[in-house]
């Protein structure tokens, strides 16, 4: 067992932070947010020259070979600083997605571009009212549905889009198709998120597609997107404990200047209670997040309950901390002069995506009210 | 980074538990699963000490040049879970994880040759005597006062909360041995006697009806000097190093992840299909699994040798609030049932009822002991205290 970060670990992470803290202040953030596109193309090619764009992939893809510890490395200090550049919607999802599908050939052609970050992609998975269907032909399929809330749509130029595959027999699995976003019968009404992304509805309409648009030629994908969309969940997570732990040292640094009755705030024992519970909740965050992302590789029942578990604890640690950090910071919390607001719209965003605390807190309660799943501690299960 | 335990951990971990269904008798998982108070009776749990200790594995957290077993860190752990999960009862951790360490320390050769061994081997059982009726989170303001004559001190004073006092033949008490200067500078750690004359012992009876605390009065007690830890007036730097061993060094995952089971076929048999009551067990196993976690990584940079940091008040502050969470639960899952109500204690003595009934019995008893959880080793409001000088330099 060993839960250290490695030295390679240890240098990302610096490298990311202080490469943040030189070009992504608040002052960046609210530029980038206000701006028509909603992102930097300078500071993603910067990325791309850090490698973060391939730290995913594997070598042979053009990668750097990094795993999940790494990218959970990469979100937390991207949670820390509100970058809000659609990595997770075009790396970790998209670019999953195809990492984990896709042939050789695929790997090159969609991997490469994106790594060098000369394209970007977005993951179109959520069903609006009714599934969206691939109806396969002689020439290939024909792409029909609307996807809504797709992250990262909006500046992607390629869609990853699942979808059911019909094939007459009606037995109907899962695929996804790659769907470049200017295609006939594809239209995308984007909108802004409350914590400043970029996202988009899409509706599909009869769009015909080849055949080499289903990626891996694989047809029954269902288990692999949970499974990149459980990495996606990690790694969020570990965003939101950027953004929790940057709420909890604004705040204590903020009660520790503020001088109110003739003393700081900090020298008042109910707040220092208050932000006692606040750094708690963030080391519990902290905690669970690194459970999620280790448990990834684990048996299925494992990870869903680390994942879940994760989401639904993180999801009311964030709730407890962004509504303490703007009560301790008083009026000026609840406005934009500071970081602060930001951080709150993060850990909103947090709860609500990819299934909300209280759904995710129902499917891990599902496993764990078996006495048997109840029982297994964290070290004694391994192995 | 990963959990992975290596070849040899794996080994060690199939050779605890197969030592733990050798030794760990069903009568000694009842006693665990109907005991209401903190600690399982010493006369069932002396057992399982024995064994330990022939086994050379009584006292896991000792060095090997004090008869321990010489464990790494993820040895311990993996001990303590196993004990936890198979219900093994603990012999009198004050003796084991406090005194012993302490002794270890500070103590004279004399002193280690005379009380080490015996806590080994179970023959001492000792009690702890910090705190006073008026001397409670506010312990450095202690009065039991020890004056010196000649080779002995006579003490006179009272201990209060002295857990399993009249189950034990020693107690390490912090007495005042001066008023000058700083109220810290002037309280001395004395290894004492039980039975020597002037010591009285009284039960108090908890709310659920047990007897695990108690007053020790001294009247004129005269105790030897060779039973005093560390210099005179030095004490209280004794006294903070066994409350790091209290506050962080026990491992409580095993025993709280086997009640959080139990508890999860409670609800399973008795609200099945309430979701309230589910998503409130949901909440409180996230809870637990991000506690272990926290004790992992602390572990973990304990294995590496680094410095794990203030974290022991945080480890105290939550888990006794989780252990409280269960207790809490627990009783609310079972309706009124909860409420029936048996005076009798050890319950494991008394009652021969169908495993489920009886344990229901011990629901409300649980609670309400479990109620000290947060207030005994230092309270919450304390560790939150200490905590917001430790961890934010507040």
């Amino acid at each position: 067992m060993n839960l250290q970060y490695d030295t390679e670990q240890i240098i990302l992470r610096d490298t990311a932070e202080s490469f943040l803290r030189q070009h992504y202040g608040y002052d960046t953030y609210r530029r980038i947010v206000a701006s028509d596109e909603g992102w930097s193309a300078e500071l993603w090619r910067e990325f791309a020259q850090l490698g973060w764009l391939g730290l995913p992939f594997a070598m042979e893809d053009g990668g750097i070979g990094g795993g999940a510890v790494e990218a959970a490395v990469l979100m937390e200090a991207f949670g820390r600083f509100l970058v809000i550049e659609p990595y997770l919607p075009t790396v970790l999802l998209a670019g999953g997605l195809i990492a984990a599908l896709g042939s050789t050939a695929e790997r090159e052609a969609l991997l490469t571009p994106l790594s060098e970050g000369r394209t970007r992609l977005a993951f179109a998975f959520a069903d609006r009212d009714t599934s969206t269907t691939a109806r396969s032909g002689s020439r290939g399929f024909l792409l029909s549905g609307a996807k809504s809330f797709v992250i990262g749509a909006p500046m992607a130029d390629t869609l990853l889009v699942s979808a059911r595959v019909a094939t007459g027999s009606g037995d109907h699995r899962i695929g996804v198709f790659i769907v470049p976003k200017n295609m006939p019968g594809v239209a995308a009404r984007p909108f802004r998120t409350v914590d400043g992304r970029r996202a988009a509805d899409i509706e599909l309409t009869s769009v015909a597609l080849p055949a080499s648009a289903l990626l891996g030629g694989n047809e029954n994908a269902g288990a692999i997107i949970d499974r990149v969309t459980d990495n996606a969940i990690a790694a969020v997570s570990a965003d939101a404990v950027g953004a929790i732990a940057a709420m909890v040292s604004a705040t204590v640094d903020y009660a520790k200047t503020r001088v109110q009755f003739g003393q700081p705030l900090a020298k008042f024992q109910a707040l220092q209670h208050r932000m006692v519970r606040m750094r708690v909740n963030e080391e519990e965050a902290r905690a669970s997040a690194l459970f999620a992302t280790l448990s990834l590789e684990g048996p299925p029942e494992r990870r869903a309950r680390a994942i879940s578990g994760a989401k639904a604890k993180i999801g009311r640690c964030a709730r407890f901390v962004h509504q303490n950090a703007i009560q301790l910071h008083g009026a000026i919390g609840t406005t934009n002069e500071l970081s602060l607001g930001a951080y709150a719209k993060r850990l909103l965003a947090y709860e609500a995506l990819f299934g909300s605390t209280r759904e995710h807190l129902r499917r891990y309660g599902s496993l764990i009210s078996k006495p048997e799943i109840a029982a297994e501690g964290l070290l004694v299960a391994t192995g | 980074m990963d959990f992975d335990l290596s070849p040899q951990e794996r080994a060690f971990r199939d050779e605890v538990q197969a030592f733990l269904t050798e030794t760990v008798p069903p009568t000694m998982r009842r006693a665990q699963d109907l005991t209401t108070g903190f600690i399982v009776e010493p006369d069932i749990s002396i057992h399982f000490h024995r064994a330990l200790a022939r086994k050379g594995w009584s006292v896991p957290n000792w060095p090997a040049e004090y008869g321990g077993p010489g464990w790494t860190p993820v040895q311990r752990y993996i001990f303590e879970i196993e004990c936890g999960r198979a219900g093994a009862a603990p012999y009198n951790g004050a003796g084991t994880q406090f005194v012993g360490p302490v002794i270890m320390r500070f103590g004279t050769q004399q002193q280690k040759d005379t009380y080490l061994p015996r806590i080994r081997s179970g023959e001492d059982h000792w009690a702890q005597g910090y705190s006073e009726p008026g001397s409670g989170s506010d312990l450095a303001s202690l009065k039991t006062k020890a004056e010196s004559d000649g080779d002995h001190y006579i003490v006179n004073g009272q201990k209060i909360w002295t857990t399993m006092a009249h189950r034990s033949n020693r107690i390490f008490a912090l007495v005042r041995t001066s008023n000058e200067g700083k109220r810290q500078e002037g309280i001395t750690f004395l290894l004492i006697d039980l039975d020597l004359p002037g010591i009285t012992i009284r039960p108090i009876i908890g709310n659920g009806g047990d007897h695990e605390f108690n007053e020790v009065f001294f009247d004129n007690a005269r105790v030897p000097k060779v039973g005093r830890v560390g210099e005179e007036n030095k004490g209280w730097e004794v006294a903070k190093y066994l409350l790091e061993f209290e506050r962080g060094g026990t491992v409580m995952a095993g025993r709280v992840r086997a009640q959080f089971a139990k508890l999860a076929h409670l609800i399973a048999a008795r609200c099945p299909g309430d979701s309230d009551v589910t998503a409130r067990l949901a909440e409180i196993g996230t809870d637990l699994d991000a506690m272990e976690m926290i004790d992992l990584s602390v572990l973990s940079a304990h294995q590496a040798g680094g410095n794990p940091g203030p974290i022991s008040s945080l480890l105290k502050l939550r888990w006794s609030e989780l252990r409280q969470a269960v207790t809490e639960l627990a009783v609310e899952a079972a309706g009124e049932d909860a409420l029936r109500w048996v005076t009798e204690r050890p319950l494991y003595e008394t009652l021969q009822l169908p495993p489920d009934e009886e344990e229901a019995l011990a629901l409300m008893p649980r609670y309400l002991n479990g109620r000290a959880f947060t207030i005994m080793g230092g309270t919450t409001e304390i560790q939150t205290n200490i905590l917001a000088k430790s961890l934010l330099n507040l």
